[in-house]
């Protein structure tokens, strides 16, 4: 009936491009006023969410034809960028992996959708927000669904852009566009390694493409080392991404966001991102068992940090939140003991139950009548762990010292040395030597106010030096020439000076001064 | 390979000259008319001189070697001087964003420009042939003189339509800056036509790429090159004209200058291929300059309160990390170094003409005076912050495939300073952002703003066409490597054959 050979690779391209065809398509609306304010919601939600459901329908389709046929494999519809031996290519990854991944996300994202078109009535930035939540479903999709690296990092940071453009959402109040910036710059830190970890794959493994890396690695025999440094670039992505130990404190930032659907962003999908790219990298982790004890470790420690401060927490959203990153450290932790599809197991049904639950989120807040439960009084009876889990162990504090901070100073060092150090050398007119108002001219004349120098005062080195040059010159005319020479000369010094002067006070108007630099072209010339 | 390298093939009609000869004579005929249609005229010409350049791309055989659309004809005999032009894969795609960079310039000074309005547009067409000028031209000596004839339209037009206190300073520091570098390129073209058989003087640029391995003063001249583009660059030292520019000329005429890195396209032109042995013994430094660039910008930039000096200090980061990449000498450095030169006349270009509307309805580009521009400007906040993020090398901006070609180069060629260079991209984001939401987010605190007119159609026109450019070549980077890849060969080629 269908010749799967023709419809696959154009249904898995699509699956990506169509939601960000909607983003498109709504920012275009909004730059020539087609769409604004609230008579443009309709337009908004039918766009987003019809090109969601087909991009969703497409995936369904790939997965049953996946069940049905086996897995596809690899996709490759032509080369994206070619530079020397360095080839990115358009290529995609259908197995079981992808697919699953991609099932949920488009399933859930789906669902999101539905859910805050109503949700969003009537507010300010509805366009907006459609827009965003379109480009991070698009950046999602391609993260799981690219057959190589750099492709999932154009995903990869795309997502980043959307959730700061979330968490950026109400951009009059301060603390959101902080806090936006904030997770920005720190995912942008798990997104040096994977940049680093693209470069090592390309120059060791000499290619991008995930299915490529493990035989070319088997072919080559590398040494586990630069396997190690690789692997070592992608854990710090993942880390960072999915808010593990010590990028924990950015998520619970990014709550900035409208609720509930900025939850749903982080706490059910988002968050997994760092696990899926974990779970693709398995045979290569595979390879260098120190560093799944890293991610065991990394694991252990979010569990128990999330856990401690999940306890204190005083509101639903964070401590969500918190539960959230236990469940994704123990995740990791089955990642680390080698585990992988209870890993992917666990992260689907994490994925769905956590979406339903932010869901409901402030619905929960009118079922539930009790009052909160209290910390319990093993944690508030040891003092010091109490009070570490109500600082949230000073994470942020110690990123404020250690990174934040130092870079600020030396920010501040940058900005003196240019303007006091190099500035001063190369030249800047100097206000020391001149009469600047007419105060000081009537005090120069009457003798109360000295000028520090006879010639001006040059800044710089080269200031300096022309300033050395000129007062010697000056001396010798002085105490030489005037002096030993009588008055013959200086009747013609006068009548010399006279014209000098004329050619000055033509000089000192700007066309003549032109002039003269046009001449010096014509003569450098 | 030595000889396909420097093939000269010739076109059935002068193209170039067409295109250098164009402007002057718009530029004529604006300071002949009434100040009120100058502009039109302007416009016209502009867009002739678009059409033109755009032919010439589209014309261009990416897979001959050597140079295309050559004319040739002497000048001065008796000194073996030439009228000589020619494009190849690395100046060709210069020749259409040098052209669009000026119309959205020309759009964009439609009404900020009040007074001498005829001048204004006369100088903006001379400036633009000396700047396509300098990209075409293949005989040293034209190549000087195009590069200091875009000296003086610069002068003016940073001294007289300066919004700036010290206008008038900065214009003379940036010339006399300028005309300090010009001479010591003027000394290196001298050195190297001397460089020739005995009496015999060599002035052309294929001829000069066949000799520059037997000069026996090799590293004169590539220190005198070094300077004389660096200047322009700026690498680290030099830099200090560039944060005082934009603060002082008029913004529009700004995006030229810092749209347009010609310094890093005459290091890339001249400076290596012209002393290839002592580039490679000075390979080090030329990276370390670089990275200077890269790590001084960027801090630099984090503590800026003016759009426009961050602007500045960024664009220093970004020309850096260029220069890393060209000192690599490899295919993905060159190819990224290129790529991002003319990513960043649109990139760099358009944030300044942004700033430029900025300013020219609020009056400021002071972060004092700014904040909560989202309210009342949702478009320019939203091209602003568009921009922003090519700025910081986002993927889907014709930024990404650019710095990721950069950064792979110099994480094979120098790993520390790769490392060092990402640490530059982590605080590329943090400076761009910060300043983004200090003056477009928050609450609207200023009347100035509260009272502001969002974008009009012409500057939306502007601004949208730059920004598809932008995602287009960042969606299809292949186009753009393409075209440079055969005469990257043989660059790469002329460098490290012995």
């Amino acid at each position: 009936m269908f010749d799967m050979n023709t419809i696959t690779p154009l249904a898995v391209a699509l699956i990506p491009i169509l939601p960000l065809l909607a983003a498109l398509a709504i920012a275009l609306g909004f730059i020539f006023n087609w769409n604004r304010e609230e008579a443009g919601e309709k337009e908004t939600a039918t766009i987003t969410i019809s090109m969601a459901t087909l991009s969703f329908v497409l995936t369904l389709f790939l997965s049953i034809s996946a069940l049905l046929n086996g897995q596809q494999g690899k996709i490759e519809l032509g080369q994206w960028l070619a530079s020397g031996d360095f080839l990115v290519k358009v290529s995609f990854l259908l197995d079981y992996l992808s697919l699953t991944m991609a099932t949920l996300i488009g399933f859930i994202i789906l669902i999101i959708n539905r859910f805050c078109i109503n949700y969003l009535h009537r507010e300010a930035g509805f366009q907006r927000f459609f827009i965003l939540l379109s480009v991070f479903h698009s950046a999602m999709l391609l993260i799981v669904l690219s057959g190589n690296a750099v492709l999932t990092f154009i995903g990869w940071e795309l997502a980043g852009v959307s959730s700061y453009l979330l968490i950026a959402y109400s951009w009059h109040r301060e603390t959101a566009t902080r806090n936006a910036g904030r997770a920005f710059v720190t995912n942008r830190i798990g997104d040096a390694g994977f940049l680093l970890a693209i470069a090592f794959c390309f120059y060791w493994l000499g290619t991008v493409e995930w299915d490529e890396m493990l035989r070319a690695m088997q072919s080559k025999a590398e040494s586990p080392l630069f396997i190690g440094i690789i692997v070592a670039g992608f854990m710090m992505a993942a880390f960072a991404k999915s808010a593990q130990f010590p990028f924990s404190p950015w998520i619970t930032r990014a709550l900035e966001g409208p609720t509930p659907s900025s939850a749903v962003f982080y706490g059910s999908i988002m968050v997994h991102a760092g696990v899926y790219l974990l779970l693709r990298l398995e045979p290569l982790l595979m390879q260098v068992p120190f560093l799944m004890l890293g991610i065991l470790f990394i694991g252990a420690v979010t569990v128990i940090y999330s856990y401690l401060v999940g306890l204190v927490q005083t509101d639903i959203k964070s401590s969500f939140m918190f539960a959230t990153l236990l469940q994704v450290g123990l995740i990791m932790i089955w990642i680390g003991l080698g585990l992988f599809t209870l890993a992917l197991v666990h992260l689907v049904i994490h994925a769905i139950w956590r979406a339903y639950q932010f869901l409901h989120a402030p619905s929960f807040m009118q079922m539930v009548n009790r009052p909160a439960r209290p910390v319990p009084t093993w944690l508030s009876n040891k003092e010091w762990l109490y009070t570490a889990a109500l600082q949230r162990f000073w994470l942020d504090d110690t990123a404020n010292w250690l990174l934040t901070r130092p870079t600020q100073a030396l920010a501040h060092e940058a900005q003196v040395f240019d303007e006091q150090v190099i500035d001063r050398m190369t030249g800047m007119p100097s206000q020391a030597n001149m009469l600047n108002t007419l105060a000081s001219w009537e005090a120069h004349q009457q003798g109360r106010f000295e000028l520090q120098s006879e010639i001006g005062i040059g800044s710089g080195l080269l200031g300096k030096t022309m300033q050395a040059i000129a007062s010697i010159l000056h001396w010798f005319e002085d105490n030489l020439v005037l002096k030993v020479s009588g008055d013959g000369l200086i009747n013609g010094l006068d009548y010399l000076g006279y014209y000098i002067e004329k050619i000055d006070s033509l000089l000192s108007k700007p066309r003549y001064l032109l002039l003269l630099i046009m001449a010096t072209f014509v003569i450098v010339l | 390979m030595e000889l396909s390298s420097m093939a000269l093939h010739s076109a059935d009609f002068s193209w170039l000259s067409l295109l250098l000869l164009l402007l002057p004579l718009g530029a004529g005929i604006t300071l002949m008319i009434p100040a009120v249609t100058a502009r039109w005229v302007a416009l016209a010409i502009n867009l002739i001189a678009f059409i033109v350049a755009l032919m010439i791309a589209v014309g261009f055989d990416s897979h001959l070697h050597g140079f295309q659309y050559v004319e040739k004809y002497a000048w001065i005999k008796g000194l073996n001087i030439h009228y000589f032009l020619g494009v190849d894969g690395i100046s060709v795609l210069f020749l259409p964003s040098t052209t669009l960079l000026f119309t959205a310039v020309i759009l964009a000074s439609w009404n900020s420009i009040n007074q001498l309005r005829n001048l204004y547009f006369a100088l903006i067409l001379i400036l633009e042939c000396a700047i396509l000028g300098v990209f075409t031209s293949l005989d040293t000596m034209l190549f000087i003189l195009f590069w200091e004839v875009s000296l003086i339209p610069l002068f003016f037009l940073i001294s007289l339509w300066g919004v700036g206190a010290n206008r008038r300073y900065a214009g003379v520091k940036y010339v006399l800056f300028m005309t300090a570098g010009g001479l010591a390129l003027l000394f290196a073209f001298i050195l190297l036509a001397l460089g020739g058989e005995a009496g015999n003087y060599v002035f052309s640029y294929p001829e000069l790429l066949k000799i520059a391995k037997d000069n026996p003063y090799q590293s004169v001249i590539f220190f005198l090159l070094l300077f004389g583009f660096g200047v322009k660059t700026p690498l680290f030292p030099m830099h200090t004209w560039l944060p005082v520019l934009p603060q002082e000329g008029h913004p529009a005429s700004i995006a030229t200058i810092v749209g347009l890195k010609l310094g890093a396209y005459g290091l890339l032109r001249f400076t290596l291929p012209m002393a290839p042995d002592a580039a490679q013994s000075f390979q080090g430094l030329m990276v370390g300059f670089g990275l200077m660039g890269v790590i001084y910008g960027s801090i630099a930039a984090l503590n800026q309160s003016n759009i426009r000096r961050m602007l500045a200090f960024s664009s220093l980061s970004h020309v850096g990390l260029i220069v890393i990449g060209i000192a690599t000498m490899s295919p993905q450095g060159i190819q990224g170094a290129v790529f991002q030169l003319l990513n960043f006349t649109m990139v760099a270009g358009g944030l300044f003409l942004l700033t430029g509307f900025l300013y020219q309805r609020v009056g400021s580009t002071d972060v004092v005076s700014l904040g909560g521009i989202a309210k009342t400007m949702p478009l320019l906040t939203a091209f602003f912050f568009f921009l922003a993020l090519a700025n910081i090398g986002v993927p889907a901006t014709s930024s990404f495939p650019a710095e990721l070609l950069l950064i792979l180069s110099a994480l094979g060629h120098y790993t520390g300073v790769g490392i060092a260079v990402l640490v530059g991209i982590i605080l590329s984001a943090s400076y761009t952002l910060e300043l983004f939401r200090k003056s477009f987010l928050g609450e609207c605190r200023h009347e100035a703003i509260i009272d502001a007119q969002d974008l009009k159609k012409r500057e939306i026109f502007i601004v949208l066409l730059m920004c598809f450019i932008v995602l287009f070549f960042g969606l299809f980077p292949q186009l753009i490597l393409e075209t440079m890849e055969v005469s990257t060969q043989s660059w790469i080629g002329l460098m490290i054959k012995q």
